[in-house]
């Protein structure tokens, strides 16, 4: 096992992946729709990943103690996994809450010290004022031209016009990608739409969205008919409960006609959904 | 990482003078309209990432184009009174939900602007803030005059409407000033570099609200125009300072009429030491204080 040597080491390399040219799929927890988690988790099984480094939580994440969540401690986690068959990294980690500069430059250390990242993708939920029944868009952000070009050919928003507004901060996700650019790595940044009533949910048609497009770029050969009927179960959930409630079929209706909901309403969908489908099924 | 100088400008032993946000914006407002007034030209920067979360992101026809951070810039300007340098820092690089700079990160910010001081052969350094004080808004704020080191206070006695510590009743010279525009004093001392921090008065009904209070900027920027031996053009600042006197009072109207009768007898009493009118009492001050903080969660409920 390798650890950074000067202070305290900042993360520890198990063993170093044989690959030379790797992508890597970055993903976040928390998530809207849980979509990074999901990306993380149905990557890492089917293609058997391995976990071959960890970054250390204690500059990046409060230590004052657990969170606990659905009755078990959880504990701030930067895990990095190699999928052999298809010379693919794996990130899954908790959103750090300080010195994110050091934490994103520690990460792009790893990678490029045990391997030559070809290209990077950040996966990201983006709430949408969308009914869950629309067609999800997947929205890419590129770190460069060239970069763009590598992927504008596939079934991707790649024309984002985006500044932050007033009294907001941008993403990690931006933020990873400058770092990215800056050592010169390709780096993307996808942002598929979540319905703004599933960000605390699943939002299994999302995943597959973002699935869909990696197993194609990445050439993963993957099936996802498992996937395919999750989404099947939640829409079928959903679709019982507006028999049932008809203020509920009522504001997803004028969704769908692309007719706006008003905060209140908005809220009660939100609160309704989180109801019904809970924290997944 | 650490300090980018786009230039190395040749100065004569100059004065720095450094500045971060804090209550009130008053050191800040200050410096800046100094700098601007002077044309201070740019020549530097404290490389950001280290310190700073970003604040913006720009995205073109789907490419990342830019990322911004707060800035924390350095500028100079020759003067026939002297050579100056500025020091302007967008945001105190803080932890978490907290305004103010502290610890590591902080310490390291100062000893690079300490740093750029002494490349340039600096020989004192000013910083500016806010003195919170039993003062009406009505009334000329006074400044708050820090040295870090004994040997400055006659000084700093010599200039007009400058007080110390010591000349505040109950206060014994002592205090704290808090954040950057404190902590530099502290980190210029321990380098061997003379540093005055330069507090303007702000009420302290007042040093809750999130606007500026440029009068006392104001009255920093004289002070720091005559220790400079620079004249002062305020015209931009008399604007600023018309506009926010009609907020304050606004804000002032809607306070308790009971409340407005204890603040009034500020604008007639004071509190400095061996003064014929006292300040008002303990027991008022926490009182006043309670009920502007219950007109703030009143008013955030509103919202």
């Amino acid at each position: 096992m390798k650890t950074e040597t000067t202070g305290t080491p900042r993360f520890k390399i198990f063993s170093k992946p044989e690959t030379q040219l790797a992508s890597l799929i970055v993903t976040w927890t928390p998530d809207a729709g849980k979509v990074g988690s999901a990306v993380a988790e149905c990557l890492h099984t089917k293609l058997d990943g391995f976990e071959f480094a960890e970054v250390e939580p204690i500059d990046f994440f409060p230590l004052d103690g657990v969170i606990v969540q659905d009755d078990v401690a959880q504990f701030p986690e930067t895990k990095f996994y190699f999928c052999l068959r298809k010379n693919l990294l794996i990130l899954k980690s908790d959103l750090p809450r300080s010195e994110w500069y050091e934490f994103l430059d520690t990460i792009l250390s790893i990678v490029e010290s045990t391997c030559k990242v070809k290209e990077i993708y950040v996966i990201g939920g983006m709430a949408a004022a969308i009914a869950h029944t629309t067609p999800r868009m997947l929205l890419a952000v590129a770190n460069s031209s060239q970069t763009k070009r590598m992927i504008e050919h596939y079934d991707l928003v790649t024309d984002m016009e985006y500044e932050t507004p007033e009294g907001q901060r941008p993403t990690l996700n931006s933020y990873l990608l400058w770092v990215a650019q800056r050592r010169g790595i390709p780096a993307v940044n996808l942002w598929v739409q979540v319905p703004f009533y599933l960000v605390a949910c699943e939002d299994p048609q999302a995943w597959k969205k973002v699935l869909d497009f990696l197993n194609d770029r990445l050439e993963l050969d993957l099936d996802f008919a498992e996937l395919s009927n999750k989404i099947s179960r939640q829409n079928q959930k959903i679709a019982q409960a507006r028999i049932q409630h008809a203020d509920l079929d009522s504001w997803l209706g004028r969704l769908e006609a692309n007719l706006g909901l008003d905060t209140h309403e908005s809220e009660k969908l939100i609160r309704k959904m989180e109801e019904l489908l809970g924290q997944g099924d | 990482m650490g300090i980018v100088l786009y230039k190395e400008p040749e100065l004569e032993s100059p004065v720095l003078i450094a500045c971060w946000p804090g209550i009130g914006n008053i050191g800040i407002i200050a410096v800046d309209t100094l700098r601007r007034m002077l044309k201070a030209e740019e020549f530097g920067e404290i490389e950001p990432w280290e310190f700073f979360y970003p604040k913006r992101v720009v995205i073109r026809d789907g490419v990342l184009k830019d990322l911004e951070f707060p800035s924390s810039r350095f500028y100079f300007k020759r003067t026939h009174k002297g050579d100056l340098l500025f020091f302007i820092g967008e945001e105190q690089p803080g932890t978490g939900a907290k305004i103010y700079a502290e610890g590591a990160k902080a310490y390291r910010m100062a000893n690079l602007v300490v740093d750029v001081a002494l490349k340039f052969g600096c020989r004192r350094i000013y910083t500016s803030g806010a003195a919170v004080a039993p003062v009406h808004h009505t009334a000329n704020p006074r400044v708050w005059a820090v040295p870090n080191n004994e040997s400055l206070l006659k000084e700093l006695r010599r200039y007009e409407n400058t007080i110390f510590m010591s000349d505040i009743e109950g206060r014994g010279g002592q205090g704290n000033i808090t954040g950057l525009n404190g902590l530099l004093l502290g980190v210029a001392k321990k380098r061997g570099i003379d540093a005055v921090c330069l507090m303007g008065e702000i009420p302290i009904y007042l040093h809750g609200f999130p606007i500026p209070y440029p009068k006392g900027s104001k009255a920093v920027l004289e002070v720091l125009g005559t220790i400079l031996g620079i004249p002062i053009d305020t015209t931009e600042l008399e604007a600023l300072i018309e506009q926010t006197e009609k907020e304050i009072e606004a804000i002032y109207r809607r306070l308790p009429v009971e409340i407005r009768e204890q603040l009034d007898k500020l604008a007639t009493t004071t509190y400095i030491r061996g003064a014929e009118s006292g300040p008002i009492t303990e027991e008022d001050k926490r009182r006043i204080l309670q009920e502007i903080d219950k007109l703030f969660k009143k008013e955030e409920s509103e919202d």
